[in-house]
């Protein structure tokens, strides 16, 4: 009796462990299967909720799980990202919102913020909105050119806003001046909103921005564009030349897309990717990004990787040159 | 062409999903306001993806009546829990809660009520008609004029310092200290953070508001003898709504903290949190017997609640007029456009006249919607004061928990509150009043932010303040401020008044 009750145990335990192990491994390979937190650093109805709003239905399609925003904003998405880094689970079903430059900017900057983008898998980028110089449609300025021998005759007396420091369109005006050898007196203001709103009503020069943000202006005709920092024209403003043309390599944008913390399993990782490339395959979703003035920029897997990497090595040089002359002021 | 869109979107709003979103979205945004940590911001970003479904005008009218909504029930919680359930209601505390100590609290939430309902109408008024000419006034706005206003802002410190002025300066300057926490937006020098990155973004302005309310509050309700409990009962079948001999007392004060709400909603920056202290400080200045406000005064009340929800409608203006959002909530309000496909920019007027006409009939609607459900719902609020003490106190201490941790799903605020509750307890004590610090709170980093802005501007020159005739006016309009709460005021008065006679 003994001896039956044992064996009996014993091959349930079998059973259970076998069992464990199977569901364990299906686990995995059902990914997913419960709903995925999205941590974003920013305030609802950002520029990172525009993009949860345009990607997740989507997303929720493909994958068949629903997704849901927590909202963490705080130093500059700071605080949401130290936590996806450093507190999350590693189990792919916490994913967050990752912005470009800040991600970077933020511990490039500040030596008190303690993660890195090595602590992170980066899964996809979804979208970029490349800079833009625009001024009020009273400026004397009518073409880059203009503003730019402007700029030469009076250096650093021309006014011109970002976004804040550490953000896309601050480090753009950094770039900008050592490629073009000029200097401005960069304004920040808080966000781009401001400082395109500053621009219009003549209160600065110019505002360094971005494309997606201005265009509703531009296409009223409340902002006169000068030059965008994209690869290629914008097929919206065909008659606005690139910096590249000019002759100097400058290339800058913001971008925004979806990492993961460090370590999630190979298949939730995957699934993910997949996930991405299916819904850049439909037309309905390109259409509704061009709709909100989106611009995709679907990089995948390795190649998001490659190009956080590169970013986080130009900004930290870029931030070296520039970081006592500018912490002085 | 405009009257045409104006004469559509009234027949837009007009239909019954519409009418019944309006309703729905003012009782939310209601109840939402009510609940300290619960803003209108937070509530319009969650209700967002739920209007998915719904067509562009009605979505829109939902969440803009919410926001109307919430501005009236920041006010409930204010009145009769001294607990501003919105940072806008912080003001209406003043006067508000020392009415419900008088047993008053069914006139207090009456005159709050009516104030709102006329602010906000007079606001729709104002968008329904002048937006386009109004909106350009958001554009005068930059840095320098900024920067005028925080300083005009901070002379209300004055006259909020009852009884002693060294102890309101003194709150004030804790208040505007506190605002230089955070990561400085100019130069990005972390300040006062000691390596906790939970402070680079600032102490937020709700979680310390909610703990220097709220958390003295309970710990008195606690120390009150048990015979001392209850003496006063706030009866109520009480006569809400105000008499025609009290509403003829506060209606020049309504109307002038209307103006105010406008203009103060239309500048970039500033929304209902300013805006309402600004219509306090003017009731107050223009009122003859100034010593009543702080001791349960109506038009206390009033001047608080029609300036806040007049911000609605003057935020608005700029947002439709420009596509600039006059404040956070209608910053939310922008994104949802845009999710629903319409581009928040200056076409909104002519090429979108159809949804922006029947949202701005809908602000307007929602005015009724607060006068009609907010006699239901605040006679059912009352029965709060009916609430034992014992229960009560703990019962804030929960809200307060709850609401500082849902403004940004982080715990480490939830200690800020009770930092905070600690300071205002401290400073109940020694009678420093909490309401500079609260206004200093608000303006310290706008007034840090624009005048190292408009330095950089001027390569480092003072006298772009002057040069600018905006900033030039209200800066003379501070300096006046001041002057009048000062011995030197009242000595040149008597001296011409003695020539004159």
């Amino acid at each position: 009796m003994m001896k039956t009750i044992k064996t009996t145990s014993l091959a349930m335990a079998a059973i259970v462990a076998l069992g464990g192990f199977l569901a364990g491994n299906s686990l995995a390979a059902d990914y997913p299967s419960k709903s995925i937190s999205v941590l974003q650093g920013f305030k609802p109805g950002g520029g990172s909720d525009a993009l949860a709003q345009l990607t997740q239905p989507y997303l929720e399609k493909v994958i068949g799980e629903s997704f849901v925003n927590q909202y963490i904003p705080g130093a500059t998405g700071a605080i949401a990202w130290t936590q996806l880094a450093k507190q999350t689970k590693a189990d792919g079903y916490t994913i967050s919102i990752t912005n470009t430059p800040m991600l970077m900017t933020n511990y490039i900057m500040n030596e008190e913020i303690k993660y890195d983008i090595d602590e992170l898998t980066p899964i996809a980028n979804v979208v970029t909105d490349p800079g833009i110089v625009v001024v009020s449609k009273e400026s004397p300025y009518t073409t880059i050119q203009e503003f730019f021998e402007a700029a030469k005759a009076k250096p650093g007396m021309l006014t011109v806003g970002n976004s804040g420091v550490g953000g896309d369109d601050f480090f753009t005006t950094l770039i900008v001046e050592k490629a073009t050898g000029l200097k401005f007196q960069m304004i920040p203001f808080q966000g781009d909103g401001p400082s395109w709103q500053a621009a219009m009503g003549g209160k600065i020069d110019a505002s360094f921005n971005n494309l997606g943000i201005t265009f509703p202006q531009i296409k009223a005709g409340n902002l006169r564009p000068l030059v965008l920092f994209a690869e290629k024209r914008d097929s919206n403003l065909p008659d606005v030349p690139t910096l590249k043309e000019l002759g100097y390599d400058v290339a800058s944008g913001s971008s925004r897309g979806y990492s993961a913390p460090k370590g999630i399993p190979a298949e939730a990782r995957d699934a993910l990717i997949n996930a991405f490339r299916k819904i850049a395959e439909d037309p309905a979703f390109a259409k509704t990004a061009a709709d909100r003035a989106l611009t995709l920029d679907m990089k995948y897997g390795d190649e998001y990787v490659a190009y956080l990497q590169k970013q986080e090595e130009d900004f930290a040089k870029i931030w070296e040159e520039v970081k006592s002359q500018y912490q002085n002021k | 062409m405009i009257f045409d869109a104006i004469i559509n979107g009234f027949f837009g709003v007009m239909a019954p999903l519409n009418l019944i979103l309006v309703v729905v979205g003012t009782t939310i945004g209601m109840f939402v306001g009510a609940m300290p940590g619960l803003s209108a911001t937070m509530a319009i970003a969650l209700l967002l993806p739920l209007t998915y479904p719904l067509p562009t005008a009605s979505g829109l009218s939902l969440l803009a009546s919410l926001y109307m909504g919430a501005m009236y029930g920041g006010s409930i919680a204010a009145i009769l829990l001294r607990t501003p359930g919105t940072p806008a209601a912080a003001a209406t505390v003043l006067d508000g809660y020392p009415m419900a100590q008088k047993g008053q609290a069914g006139k207090a939430l009456g005159v709050s009520l009516v104030s709102s309902f006329i602010g906000g109408v007079i606001s729709s008024v104002a968008l329904l008609t002048v937006a386009p000419i109004l909106g350009q006034v958001a554009l005068k706005f930059g840095p320098v004029e900024l920067f005028a206003v925080a300083v005009l802002g901070l002379t209300i410190i004055a006259s909020l310092s009852r009884g002693s002025t060294i102890l309101g300066l003194l709150s004030g300057a804790i208040g505007v200290l506190v605002a230089m926490v955070g990561m400085d937006n100019i130069t990005g020098t972390p300040r006062f953070t000691f390596g906790n990155i939970n402070l680079f973004g600032g102490v937020s302005f709700i979680v310390a508001l909610i703990g220097i309310f709220s958390v003295p509050q309970a710990i008195r309700l606690i120390e009150k003898k048990e015979t001392e409990r209850k003496t006063v009962v706030n009866s109520i079948t009480d006569r809400m709504l105000p008499t025609w001999a009290e509403f003829r007392k506060i209606y020049v004060t309504i109307i002038r903290s209307s103006f105010i709400g406008i203009f103060t909603g239309i500048i970039p920056g500033t929304g209902g949190d300013t805006a309402c202290w600004f219509g306090y400080n003017e009731a107050r200045r223009f009122s003859k017997d100034k010593e009543q406000f702080g001791s349960g005064c109506p038009e206390g009340v009033a001047a608080a609640e029609a300036a806040n929800n007049a911000v609605v409608g003057g935020s608005l203006i700029p947002t439709i007029s420009l596509g600039i959002p006059g404040s956070s909530a209608t910053a939310v309000l922008m994104g949802g456009l845009m999710v629903h496909g319409v581009m928040p920019g200056p076409t909104l007027m002519t090429e979108y006249a159809d949804v922006t006409y029947t949202l701005i009939w809908a602000v307007m609607l929602a005015n009724f919607a607060i006068l009609f459900v907010g006699l239901l719902l605040t006679r059912l609020s009352i029965h709060v004061t009916r609430v034992k003490d014992s229960i009560m106190a703990p019962l804030i201490i929960v809200l307060c928990v709850i609401g500082s941790f849902s403004i940004n799903n982080n715990i480490f605020d939830v200690f800020i509150m009770l930092v905070f509750g600690l300071l205002g307890y401290i400073m109940d004590r020694l009678s420093i009043p909490p309401a500079p610090l609260v206004v200093g709170l608000i303006l310290g980093n706008l007034l840090n932010v624009s005048l190292h802005q408009s330095l950089l501007m001027s390569h480092g020159s003072w006298t772009i303040f002057i040069t600018s005739p905006i900033s030039a006016a209200l800066l003379a309009l501070a300096l006046f401020s001041i002057l009048q709460s000062t011995p030197l005021f009242a000595w040149v008065r008597r001296s011409w008044r003695r020539k004159s006679s």
